[in-house]
C-alpha cells in the first residue's frame, strides 16, 4: 500500500470524480461527502509519500513499469511532496467549505462537484509528475476544468472564462511548443533525461528558444505581471468555492513547474548564469509587485483587490526564485506554501462574505465584526500575515527573502517589499475599519438604531477558515522545522 | 492594438524562426529525436506488447498513463460543457437585464 | 544556401500557420474568430511535431510488415518515429476538448448578450 501511494494521491480523486456523475444521478447531496471522501484519501497518501520522502529521499514511480525515458514516471523529491501535501490539503479544506456556497450560487451541483475534483487531479497531476508531456495533459485538465468552474460563476462571469481560455491557451500552447523545440534536439521527454542530455546543448538555439517559451508560457498560466490581465476579472466574478479553490493553486503550482524548469530540466549555470534570466525575473518581480499594490489600492471590490494581490505575491515569489542564491529561494519557496494558505483564507472569508450579504464590495463590510466575529478574527490574523506581522507565516518567508535580497545586494528588491507591506497595511485597516463601523452613516438617527445581531456563517465554511486561521500561525512557529526539514532540501545546487 | 498584436505576432514568428536555424533537417534519419527513445518503439515493440502498430503500443502501454490523461481532458470538456449549458432553458434573449 | 532553405522550409511555414492563428487569436474583436484562430495555432503545432517524426530514405509507416509471417530484422530506419503520432494523438484530444468548452461559452454569451464582438459585449457589460 505504501509502495503505491504516490499512484493513489491521484488515482483516487480521478476514479473518484468519473463516478461522481453516476452518483448525483442517484442523491445529489451524496456528491459532497464523496468528494469530500476523495480528497480526503489524497490528503492521506499525500502525507504518507511526505513522509516516505523525509525517511528515505526522491521516489521514483514507474507507471506500467516501463523505464525512464521510454514510459512516464513520477519522480516526488521534497519540493513535490511539499506540493502535493499543500494541493491536496487545500483542495480538501475548499471541498468541506464549499457545502453551503455551492448550493447558494451554482444550479449544477453533480456537474460543478465533478469539476471541481478534476480540477484538483490536474493540479496534483503537474505537481507529481516528471515528464514534459505528462505535464502538459495534466496542465490542460487543470486550465479545462478552471475555464468550466469560472464561467459558472455570477454576470460577466463568462467573458471573463473566455478571455482565460484565449490566454491560458496561448500560454499552453507556447509550453508545448517549447517542449517540441527540446524534443527535436534531444529525442526525449523525461525530465532527469533532458537534464543529463542538455548540457551539451545549451549553446544550440533550439534551446534557447524552448526555455524562452516555456518562460512565457508558464508566466501566463501563473498571471506575472504584464501578462496578468486575465486573472482579476476571472477569479472576481467565479463562483466563491471555485475562486477559493483556483487562486491560491493555479499560480502556485505553475510557480512549482517554473521551479522546475529553472532548476532541473536546465542546470542553474544556464538559466541563471549563462542568460540575464536571473535579472529579468528580479525585475519584473519588482514590477509585479509595484502594480499589483498600486491596482490593489484602487479596487473597490473585496474579491478584486485580493487578486491584485495575488498579482503582488507571484512577485514577490518570481523576483524571489531570480536572485538566485539559496535563502532568496528557501524564501520563495517557503512564501509559496504561506501565500497559498493565506489566499486560501482571503477567499474563504470573501466567500463567507458573499454567503452572507450577498456581494463582495468593499462597502458592504459595515459592521462586519459584529454580525460575523469569528470569521472577521480569521480575517485579521490573514491580513497580519499578508502584511508579514509575526507570529503569522508571512512575516518568516518576507524575512528569508529580504535577506536574500540583502545578500544579493538588490536593494531596490527591498525596498519594494517593505513598501508593498505598508501599502498591505492601508489596504487591510481600511477594511478592518470599515468592518468597526456600526452604524449605518444614512439612517442614523431617523430610523432608529437597528440592532445589530450575530449571524455567524455556517459550520461548514467557519471549520475550514479556522482551521487555515490556526494552520497560518503554526506554520509561522514551526518555520524553522518546516526549512530545516523540507525546504532545505528542496533548493537547487546553486 | 492590431498593431500592438501585430506587432508581438512578428517578434514571436523571428524567435521561432531564429530557433530554426539549429534544427536538424527535416526528415534527417539521424536527427537525435529519431536516434535516442524511439528506436526501442520499433525494434522491441514486438516482442515487448505484441503489436505490430508501433503507435498503438506506444499509445496503449509505453505512455498509456498520457492516455488516461486524455480520456480525462475529454471528461472534464463534457462536465463542463453539462455545467455551462443543462441550466440553459428556453431563454434566448435577456439583452437588457 | 539553397539546402539550407530546402531543409528548413517546412518548419517556417508551420510557423507562419502558427503566427497567423496567433494573430487571430490576439487580435481579433469576435469571439468565433479568437477560437478559429485558437485552432490554427494546435493544427499548426500538430504538424510540426509530427514533421518531427519524419524519416528520409524510404522510412515508412509505423506498422511492422509480416509481422506474424517470416521473422526479419526490424531496422530502425525503415519505419518513421512513432513517438510524436502518439504524443499528437493527445495534443489533437485536448485541442477538441479545448473547442468544446470555448464554444459552449461562446454558445452562453451569445444567449446573455446577443453579440459575439468582444468590445460590444464590454460596452454592454458596464
Amino acid at each position: 500500500m505504501i509502495d503505491q501511494a504516490p499512484i493513489l494521491i491521484i488515482v483516487v480523486p480521478l476514479m473518484c470524480a468519473f463516478l461522481t456523475p453516476i452518483l448525483g444521478q442517484l442523491n445529489k447531496k451524496l456528491c459532497y461527502f464523496w468528494v469530500v471522501s476523495a480528497l480526503t484519501a489524497s490528503v492521506v497518501f499525500s502525507v504518507i509519500t511526505l513522509q516516505v520522502v523525509l525517511k528515505s529521499g526522491a521516489i521514483h514511480y514507474y507507471l506500467g513499469n516501463w523505464a525512464p525515458p521510454w514510459g512516464i514516471e513520477y519522480v516526488i523529491d521534497h519540493l513535490n511532496a511539499l506540493m502535493l501535501v499543500l494541493v491536496s490539503s487545500v483542495a480538501l479544506l475548499v471541498a468541506i467549505y464549499s457545502k453551503k456556497s455551492v448550493e447558494q450560487e451554482v444550479s449544477g451541483k453533480t456537474a460543478f462537484y465533478t469539476v471541481f475534483l478534476l480540477q484538483v487531479v490536474g493540479f496534483l497531476g503537474i505537481v507529481i509528475t516528471g515528464d514534459l508531456f505528462n505535464l502538459y495533459v495534466f496542465l490542460e485538465i487543470a486550465s479545462l476544468a478552471g475555464y468550466g468552474l469560472i464561467a459558472a460563476g455570477e454576470k460577466g462571469a463568462l467573458i471573463a472564462s473566455f478571455r482565460y481560455i484565449i490566454m491560458g491557451t496561448v500560454g499552453a500552447c507556447f509550453y508545448l511548443l517549447g517542449v517540441g523545440y527540446l524534443y527535436m534536439v534531444t529525442g526525449s521527454l523525461n525530465i532527469a533525461d533532458l537534464a543529463n542530455i542538455l548540457p551539451d546543448l545549451y549553446s544550440s538555439k533550439v534551446v534557447l528558444v524552448a526555455f524562452a517559451f516555456f518562460m512565457v508560457g508558464i508566466a501566463i498560466k501563473m498571471a506575472l505581471f504584464p501578462l496578468h490581465v486575465w486573472l482579476p476579472d476571472a477569479y472576481t466574478r467565479a463562483p466563491s468555492s471555485a475562486s477559493a479553490l483556483l487562486a491560491p493553486l493555479m499560480t502556485k503550482v505553475s510557480i512549482y513547474v517554473m521551479i522546475r524548469i529553472i532548476f532541473t530540466v536546465f542546470k542553474p549555470c544556464f538559466s541563471i548564469e549563462t542568460l540575464p534570466v536571473a535579472k529579468i525575473m528580479v525585475w519584473v518581480g519588482i514590477a509585479a509587485i509595484i502594480a499589483g499594490a498600486i491596482m490593489a489600492l484602487a479596487q473597490t471590490d473585496f474579491k478584486r483587490m485580493l487578486c491584485y494581490i495575488i498579482v503582488a505575491e507571484v512577485g514577490y515569489m518570481v523576483g524571489g526564485i531570480g536572485l538566485a542564491n539559496p535563502i532568496a529561494i528557501k524564501g520563495a519557496i517557503l512564501h509559496l506554501l504561506n501565500d497559498a494558505v493565506m489566499t486560501l483564507g482571503l477567499f474563504l472569508v470573501a466567500g463567507i462574505i458573499t454567503y452572507k450579504l450577498k456581494s463582495h464590495t468593499l462597502s458592504d463590510f459595515h459592521a462586519c465584526f459584529r454580525k460575523i466575529p469569528l470569521t472577521m478574527i480569521a480575517f485579521v490574523i490573514f491580513a497580519l500575515s499578508i502584511i508579514g506581522v509575526p507570529p503569522t507565516g508571512g512575516f518568516f518567508s518576507k524575512w528569508y527573502l529580504i535577506q536574500g535580497a540583502v545578500i544579493a545586494q538588490n536593494w531596490s528588491f527591498v525596498v519594494v517589499l517593505l513598501g508593498s507591506s505598508l501599502i498591505n497595511v492601508i489596504l487591510f485597516f481600511r477594511i478592518i475599519e470599515i468592518g468597526y463601523v456600526f452604524h449605518d452613516s444614512d439612517q442614523n438617527h431617523s430610523h432608529g438604531e437597528k440592532k445589530i445581531t450575530i449571524n455567524e456563517a455556517p459550520f461548514s465554511m467557519l471549520v475550514p477558515t479556522l482551521t487555515v486561521a490556526i494552520s497560518i500561525i503554526l506554520i509561522g512557529i514551526y518555520n524553522q522545522e518546516i526549512v530545516k526539514n523540507i525546504i532545505q532540501f528542496a533548493v537547487p545546487e546553486l | 492594438m492590431k498593431l500592438i498584436s501585430l506587432v508581438i505576432v512578428l517578434i514571436t514568428g523571428a524567435i521561432l524562426i531564429y530557433g530554426t536555424m539549429d534544427m536538424p533537417d527535416w526528415g534527417d534519419p539521424d536527427s537525435p529525436a529519431s536516434l535516442h527513445v524511439s528506436p526501442r518503439y520499433i525494434t522491441k515493440t514486438l516482442e515487448e506488447t505484441a503489436t505490430p502498430n508501433m503507435v498503438t503500443s506506444v499509445l496503449a502501454d509505453y505512455r498509456g498513463y498520457d492516455t488516461l490523461g486524455e480520456t480525462t481532458v475529454i471528461f472534464t470538456a463534457g462536465m463542463v460543457c453539462i455545467l455551462l449549458l443543462r441550466s440553459l432553458g428556453g431563454k434566448i434573449s435577456k439583452l437588457d437585464t | 544556401m539553397f539546402d539550407f532553405i530546402v531543409s528548413k522550409y517546412n518548419y517556417w511555414m508551420y510557423i507562419v500557420l502558427m503566427m497567423i492563428g496567433f494573430y487571430a487569436m490576439i487580435g481579433k474583436n469576435n469571439l468565433v474568430k479568437k477560437i478559429i484562430g485558437m485552432n490554427i495555432f494546435q493544427t499548426a503545432i500538430i504538424l510540426f511535431f509530427v514533421s518531427i517524426a519524419c524519416k528520409k530514405g524510404g522510412a515508412t509507416l509505423p506498422i511492422i510488415k509480416h509481422a506474424h509471417g517470416a521473422e526479419h530484422a526490424i531496422k530502425v530506419s525503415h519505419y518513421l518515429n512513432p513517438l510524436p503520432h502518439v504524443l499528437m494523438l493527445t495534443a489533437i484530444v485536448v485541442m477538441v476538448a479545448t473547442l468544446g468548452v470555448a464554444i459552449a461559452i461562446i454558445i452562453k454569451i451569445y444567449r446573455e448578450y446577443g453579440t459575439l464582438e468582444e468590445n460590444e459585449i464590454l460596452r454592454k457589460l458596464k
